[in-house]
């Protein structure tokens, strides 16, 4: 077991500073290759290490920090909440690094590409594995920077660059309460190691943990991009597709609740936290959810239906549903990175043309990537019977169940959310994938439009990689069935772990919450049928052409929030900046400097105008120095 | 003693700084400075010589004696020195003779 | 009485000093030193140096003195109106640090005792003579020495080329 899992951190990372260091001078095939082999050595072990598995085990590799009370080993913890995640990091990522290798096939950059990904899947998994707070840290910030790095990829221009340091800067904000709540804890119970803490819950007061509680949300709320620390995940769709689906789909932005969910046995005695977290989870799933259907670009309403998503999974963990949310996390997975790899195959054969609304007609040039993505969308929608259907229904019962004024008030924003995202999610297929009849005329300034109609070319691998990812997305839901069904694998393995709670509930009342789920879904797809299906969607073609206003304009820029942060915070920043630089920094200190030294020559002048050559001069400074030793000597004596 | 020695070293003293005071007002004119400086030497003259009269030694009055030889001698010297820096300058003005500087 | 004379002699003293130091036209200067001079021999011999008083008079009042004025009157300076007179602002450094000079000395003088004015002691001739060819007979020859080198500077310094 050491050794698989010793095996699985040091894989990727072998293959990320081989790539780093001489990545530029091994042939294109070789640096592929080693990238895409040693992830999928590390999916390997994870199988291994998933055969051998009996019970929660730690395993301690080295020593790293160690002064004084505070010691920080590297020794990684193994139950079935990492092991899960571990399995879901390697395959979705082995399954991107091979899709990269065709998308990125005209990129020269390809050595620090796949260094970037390598490094980031040692990240995460570090940060999956990690027994204590400081080594989870250091996933934490490696994720980070990897992100900022592969965000800003094509630094050239400076709209990535900013949406890199964007991200970055945001996500700090998060990091910085981590941090905080890391030396808090270590204050309190003098350990910084997960297992001993989450043990050492009921030691404090509840204002202690709820306090907490909060400090872990933020920095959750940062990484996940949750309220209000959401705004860098939009812009951060600068970077290459395989990056977005990598990272903003499937791992990166789900650490946050993993976060949460590893720390829920200390911070879940608080019930004001858990209420928190729970109302940040559902406010920005509606958030995100109508920001996305105003959405002209195909990427950025993948992303806000990430946000979206992750607010389903934060609601989870604050109703206490573990299962819930690590089923929905697993999904979630599954059929993002399916979306997001399905819309870098659709913008690779529009010649990298992002704007929907100038789409059309794919379903018949290529169907390779129709399908695929349709099965994607049926799990977003949360269609019956489809994984994304068990896993969103899961949280709702879960919600339902917790009773009270404000759960129930989440359940039904969660159950009106549900409805815009099915709204939403066929809204992006019709206008991508419909039309293109033979008697409907092309949107202009297409490459439809210039080939003439032929079809468009998607390279094979792309495609492939699709397969797989659709059938886990719309199979997944094998892997938590509800009571009525049969039991939930997922529920019981994850039950073994200390601290999850399995929610047991009457047989009708699951059927009946699914009912109303599975109508609300039909009901969305409905709605989008009739707004952009068939004839209807030359219209909404035509009406796109002005620019928008009113409700959608607001929708559109994500309710204004980066205008807010700008005047909020932005510019009184620069304003301080511009003041302490001109006006201290050169004014103040410089100037005095500058007044000094020539304080000091004057000075130095003054002096030497003493030698004048000249014995009147002399003569009287003589007498001055007799006069001040006699004087002295007078004084001394009397 | 006629008067206490106090009197004659206070009646040195006097005639001292006046000495003093004329080398300082007059530094622009060598001839005027000369002159303090026989006043300055004077008064240490009459300051040995209220000494010698105190104890009863007749030490203090040869110093008076050699003061005296030694001024002959420095003035004669330094008149010569101002008579050969007029033919110089044609001035007896300090000031001119700033060629020391810096 | 002697005590009377001594103390007016001082005034007389001091008053030409005074004089000779504020006066513009050098001749008159040299002459008011003059005076100084002979007052200040006079308390010589009061103060039991007739020697001394009349080396002061023959030497100093006698021949420097009117070298100073052979001088003078060679390098033509006696026009006081050509010269440059020190004004204000060369009066009241000087004034000021003779002040503080005399202010340190007199106190540091008056930390002795006083003695009791007595008999007037009177070193003889004899006397004098003897101790300055006895015990500074070196000085006398080193003194000898010193004015034969006056005299060559002096030479040297006014010859013409």
């Amino acid at each position: 077991m050491k050794l698989y899992l010793a095996l699985i951190l040091l894989l990727p990372l072998l293959g990320g500073v081989v790539n780093a260091v001489i990545g530029r001078k091994l042939p294109r095939r070789l640096s592929e290759t080693l990238a895409c082999g040693v992830v999928g050595g590390a999916f390997v072990c994870a199988l291994l290490a998933f055969s051998a598995y009996r019970a929660p085990v730690k395993v301690e590799l080295c020593s790293w920090l160690a002064a004084f009370d505070f010691k920080a080993p590297i020794s990684l913890y193994l139950d079935p909440l990492s092991l899960v995640m571990m399995l879901m990091i390697t395959f979705v990522c082995g399954l991107i690094h091979l899709y990269s290798v065709a998308y990125m096939a005209d990129d020269p950059d390809y050595a620090r590409f796949f260094a970037l990904l390598n490094l980031f899947v040692f990240a995460m998994l570090t940060l999956v594995l990690a027994e204590n707070l400081p080594l989870l840290y250091l996933g934490w910030e490696g994720v980070g920077f990897c992100s900022y790095a592969l965000i800003g990829f094509w630094y050239r221009e400076e709209k990535n660059a900013t949406a890199g340091r964007k991200a970055f800067i945001v996500t700090r904000v998060g990091d910085t309460a981590f941090g905080i709540a890391i030396v808090w804890m270590f204050q309190l119970f003098n350990t910084v190691s997960i297992t001993e803490l989450n043990g050492m819950g009921f030691l404090m007061p509840a204002g202690v943990i709820t306090g907490l509680g909060l400090l872990l949300l933020v920095s959750a709320m940062g990484k996940s991009a949750q309220m209000p620390l959401m705004v860098w995940l939009p812009d951060a769709m600068a970077g290459p597709t395989p990056v977005s689906a990598l990272i903003h789909a499937a791992t990166m932005v789900t650490a946050g609740v993993y976060l949460l969910a590893r720390m829920l046995p200390l911070v879940g005695g608080s019930v004001a936290a858990l209420a928190v977290i729970a109302l940040t989870g559902g406010v920005t799933a509606f958030y995100a959810a109508t920001c996305a259907l105003a959405q002209r670009d195909l990427k950025r309403i993948l992303a806000y239906s990430t946000i979206s998503q992750i607010g389903y999974m934060m609601l989870g963990v604050g109703a206490g549903a573990i299962t819930a949310a690590t089923f929905h996390l697993l999904i979630h997975a599954f059929f993002k990175a399916l979306l997001f790899l399905g819309a870098g195959c659709i913008i690779t054969a529009m010649h990298h043309e992002q704007d929907i609304f100038r789409m059309g007609g794919l379903r018949k040039s290529i169907p390779l990537t129709f399908w695929p993505f349709l099965a994607g969308a049926l799990c977003l929608a949360g269609l019956p019977l489809t994984g994304g259907f068990f896993s969103k229904d899961a949280i709702l019962m879960a919600v339902w169940l917790k009773g009270g004024p404000l759960y129930s008030g989440l359940y039904g924003l969660g159950l009106f959310t549900a409805l815009l995202t099915a709204i939403y999610t066929f809204r992006m297929v019709y206008l991508v994938f419909g039309g293109g009849h033979s008697s409907e005329p092309l949107p202009t300034e297409t490459p439809l439009h210039h080939q003439g109609g032929g079809s468009l070319r998607v390279p094979r691998l792309m495609e492939w990689i699709l397969l797989p990812l659709a059938l886990l997305g719309l199979f997944g839901g094998v892997l938590n069935l509800p009571a009525w069904l049969g039991e939930g694998w997922l529920g019981r393995f994850l039950v073994t772990q200390a601290g999850i709670k399995e929610t047991g509930a009457l047989h009708a009342l699951e059927l009946a919450l699914q009912g109303v789920a599975a109508v609300i879904a039909l009901l969305g797809v409905a709605i989008a049928h009739l707004r952009y299906g068939g004839a209807r969607r030359r219209e909404r073609l035509a009406a796109a052409e002005t620019p928008p206003t009113g409700l959608t304009a607001f929708c559109l820029h994500g309710w204004y929030f980066d205008a807010l942060y700008r005047f909020l915070f932005i510019r009184p920043f620069e304003a301080l900046a511009r003041i302490l630089w001109e006006r201290f920094d050169e004014g103040v200190i410089d100037d005095s400097l500058d007044r000094f030294a020539f304080v000091l020559g004057r000075t130095g002048q003054g002096l030497g105008s003493w030698t004048t050559g000249r014995v009147s001069a002399y003569i009287l400074s003589f007498a001055a120095g007799a006069a001040l030793i006699l004087g002295y000597l007078a004084w001394v004596v009397l | 003693m006629i008067v206490p020695l106090l009197h004659v070293l206070i009646l040195a003293g006097i005639l001292f700084v006046l000495g003093l005071v004329c080398v300082l007002v007059w530094r622009s004119n060598i001839i005027m400075m000369l002159i303090g400086i026989e006043v300055m030497l004077n008064a240490a003259m009459l300051a040995f010589v209220g000494g010698a009269n105190r104890w009863g030694m007749a030490d203090g009055q040869v110093f008076a004696l050699m003061i005296m030889a030694m001024t002959s001698a420095e003035v004669s010297l330094a008149l010569a020195l101002v008579v050969y820096l007029h033919r110089r300058k044609r001035t007896v003005n300090t000031d001119e003779f700033s060629e020391m500087k810096g | 009485m002697e005590q009377t004379l001594f103390y007016i002699l001082a005034v007389v003293a001091v008053i030409a000093t005074g004089f000779a130091i504020t006066e513009k036209h050098a001749v008159h200067a040299i002459v008011y030193l003059v005076t100084s001079f002979f007052a200040l021999a006079a308390v010589f011999y009061l103060l039991g140096a007739p020697l001394v008083a009349v080396f002061e008079v023959i030497i100093y009042a006698g021949a420097i003195m009117v070298l100073f004025l052979f001088v003078i009157m060679m390098l033509d300076l006696g026009h006081p109106e050509k010269a440059g007179r020190p004004g204000s602002r060369d009066w009241w450094p000087a004034l000021l640090l003779g002040g503080i000079t005399l202010a340190a000395v007199i106190s540091l003088f008056s930390n002795q005792q006083p003695t009791a004015p007595g008999k007037l002691p009177f070193v003889s001739i004899h006397d004098f003579g003897r101790t300055l060819f006895q015990n500074y007979g070196i000085a006398v020859e080193v003194i000898s020495m010193q004015l034969l080198f006056a005299l060559v500077g002096a030479l040297y310094l006014g010859r013409r080329r």
